[in-house]
């Protein structure tokens, strides 16, 4: 980051200091982001205005013809999701933003963790390190839909699933309904760590093979086990690594969908009170109840808890984001 | 006395290699299994699936059958159209962002840079009805059809995967040395011009690793299409890979085998150009 900044300093040769002057010397970045500019107003900016103006809307399959000129109906929306207590879209909230938090939370700590382990072993000299590296990539390259009903099928309660852990292993006195109850926390989440575990793994390997050698050989020299040298060498240098994986964690777990959507009737099911996260709450809400208004508030709420989250994130964070030289 | 010593150092570090690798043939096991299960599945007959039965899986026909249960050819054609489409278009739009923020530090280079950033915190789903209406009225007053058409598709995905584009090959660009212009420039290059034919050819590897990104982040889209695109003629895989199991039938056999079709091609695409996918992405991604 730093460097770039260095680098880009050096094109505009002359001097100038006026605001004007500095926007025609760069008259050809303006041209090269226009397109960018351009789509990102047609197909980002303006949708989200609308979707956030959707929000104080009263707007369902009645009122869908008239879009934006459906009747205003101010904050009610939210007060539905919040606070009204005879409402089932209020406990459906609930449940569903307590399902994203548990589930964002474990799937960021393991596909963290055993990403991280991975990259470690596998930052070793060893017989068939290419094969185990294509081998451990394959789960990413599977398309999330084709997962989310592989795992689904596998799931079933006479599925191989449980034909190995009940059949094979004999790790239950019967076979467990993993599909329904709060059983289907864990049959969410292992698939989505399944997927994502081989491209952080990927990111944190790269990462480790940009320490140098010499780092370690000083630290040998100087009697430091390998833990020691995990800890004060690895970490900190990975450091920069490490948090823009988490970031990417908060934004895709939170979001995540593809996967659970596809595990329950392919998208037109309901992965239960346990299961269900925000946002197949709110495309059910939107698309099977046609309640759009109180869809786009939810979503709303969500997109300012992620706001605040990436925020804390930026705090902790903040000095390791520069790569420095 | 020292040699014995150095043995049992050895030896102890061999033990702690063998574990690490039985640590990693674990993994291996559970990354790979889930796709075998695939394969295997999708090779028995219904019959096999439903009793449990493990014969040899050698139902090839279902190979053949995948074709003619549901019209999958089409859904498969589009989705290589779709993807093949966005991946191009993007790319380019990108391409030309990516440089221009990398290179110039021209007035509002912070404010786009932040802004590319902040469209990734938005969720698809705030987009996605919007868009729908937003279809609609172009429709209606334009006379414009977006929805169940081609371009309507791509220029949502396009728009979709262009923010994070940018941001890979903003870092990529950075990693090469700004001299390789100047030195262009010097011999009478204009600076667009040093750009095509000095920077273009040496950023291959880095185009190449955003284009399979785009490509898969395409392949993968499924809440986009299954609003945008129902109608048969336009809609991708994941619009039509439901249909083998759920209210008609459940031919989970068929499912499997579309599944796997499914996967070839990205799997195909990305091993045969891992090199630069894993190049292309670390230089910019790592970097942050």
């Amino acid at each position: 980051m730093n460097r770039s900044k260095n680098q880009s300093k050096r094109i505009p040769k002359r001097k100038k200091t006026g605001l004007w002057a500095r926007i025609t010397e760069n008259k050809l970045a303006y041209y090269l982001i226009a397109p960018a500019i351009v789509a990102m107003i047609l197909i980002h900016f303006i949708p989200i205005v609308s979707g956030i103006m959707m929000s104080f809307l009263k707007l369902n399959q009645f009122t869908l013809k008239k879009f934006l000129k459906a009747p205003f109906i101010g904050l009610d929306n939210y007060r539905t999701i919040l606070f009204d207590q005879n409402s089932t879209m209020r406990s459906g909230f609930f449940d569903a933003l307590r399902n994203t938090a548990i589930f964002g939370l474990i799937c960021s700590i393991l596909v963290l963790s055993i990403a991280l382990l991975l990259a470690v072993l596998l930052n070793r000299e060893f017989k068939f390190r290419g094969l185990a590296r294509t081998l451990l990539m394959t789960p990413w390259v599977v398309p999330s839909f084709v997962v989310g009903m592989l795992w689904g099928f596998m799931w079933q309660n006479d599925g191989i699933i449980n034909r190995i852990l009940v059949d094979v292993l004999h790790l239950f006195p019967s076979k467990p309904y993993w599909l329904t109850g709060p059983a289907v926390m864990v049959a969410i989440i292992i698939p989505t760590i399944w997927r994502q575990v081989p491209f952080v793994m990927l990111m944190l390997l790269a990462g480790l093979q940009q320490i140098p050698d010499e780092f370690y050989e000083a630290a040998k020299i100087d009697g430091a086990g390998a833990w020691r040298c995990f800890r004060h060498i690895t970490l900190p240098l990975l450091k920069s690594v490490l948090s823009i994986q988490i970031l990417n964690g908060i934004i895709s777990y939170v979001y995540s969908f593809n996967i659970v959507a596809m595990m329950f009737g392919h998208g037109a099911g309901f992965p239960g009170k346990y299961g269900d996260l925000m946002m197949t709450n709110i495309n059910r809400n939107s698309f099977q109840i046609w309640q759009f208004g109180t869809g786009a508030a939810a979503t709303v709420i969500v997109m300012l808890c992620v706001m605040g989250l990436v925020a804390i994130w930026y705090r902790v964070f903040q000095n390791d984001l520069v790569v420095k030289e | 006395m020292k040699t014995h010593g150095l043995n049992k150092y050895n030896r102890r570090k061999k033990r702690i290699n063998l574990l690490a690798n039985a640590v990693v043939g674990i993994f291996v096991v559970f990354a790979v299994a889930p796709i075998i299960w695939m394969i295997v599945t999708s090779l028995m007959t219904q019959g096999e699936i439903a009793t449990g039965k493990l014969g040899v899986p050698r139902h090839f026909e279902n190979y053949v059958m995948m074709w003619k249960n549901v019209n999958f050819f089409q859904y498969f054609r589009n989705s290589v159209i779709v993807c093949s489409l966005t991946t191009i278009v993007a790319l380019s739009i990108a391409t030309l962002a990516g440089y221009a923020v990398s290179r110039y530090n021209f007035p509002g280079s912070g404010i786009f840079g932040a802004t590319v950033l902040a469209t990734q915190m938005v969720p698809g789903i705030m987009f996605l009805l919007p868009l729908y209406l937003l279809f609609i009225r172009v429709q209606e007053t334009l006379g414009i059809r977006l929805i169940n058409t081609y371009p309507g598709i791509v220029i949502v995905y396009s728009a979709f995967f262009i923010p994070f584009s940018i941001w890979i090959l903003r870092g990529f660009f950075a990693s090469i040395p700004i001299e390789l212009e100047e030195a262009a420039i010097i011999d009478g290059c204009s600076k667009f011009g040093a750009f095509v034919r000095v920077i273009l050819p040496v950023s291959k590897v880095g185009l190449i690793a955003t284009g399979i990104y785009i490509f898969l982040m395409a392949w993968d889209e499924l809440l986009f299409a299954w609003v945008l695109t129902t109608s048969a003629d336009v809609a991708t895989i994941p619009v039509g890979i439901r249909l083998y199991v759920g209210n008609y039938q459940n031919r989970y056999d068929l499912l499997m085998a579309a599944g796997c079709v499914t996967t070839l091609p990205v799997l195909i695409i990305f091993f045969s150009l891992q090199k630069q996918f894993i190049t292309g992405m670390t230089a910019g991604a790592v970097k942050g």
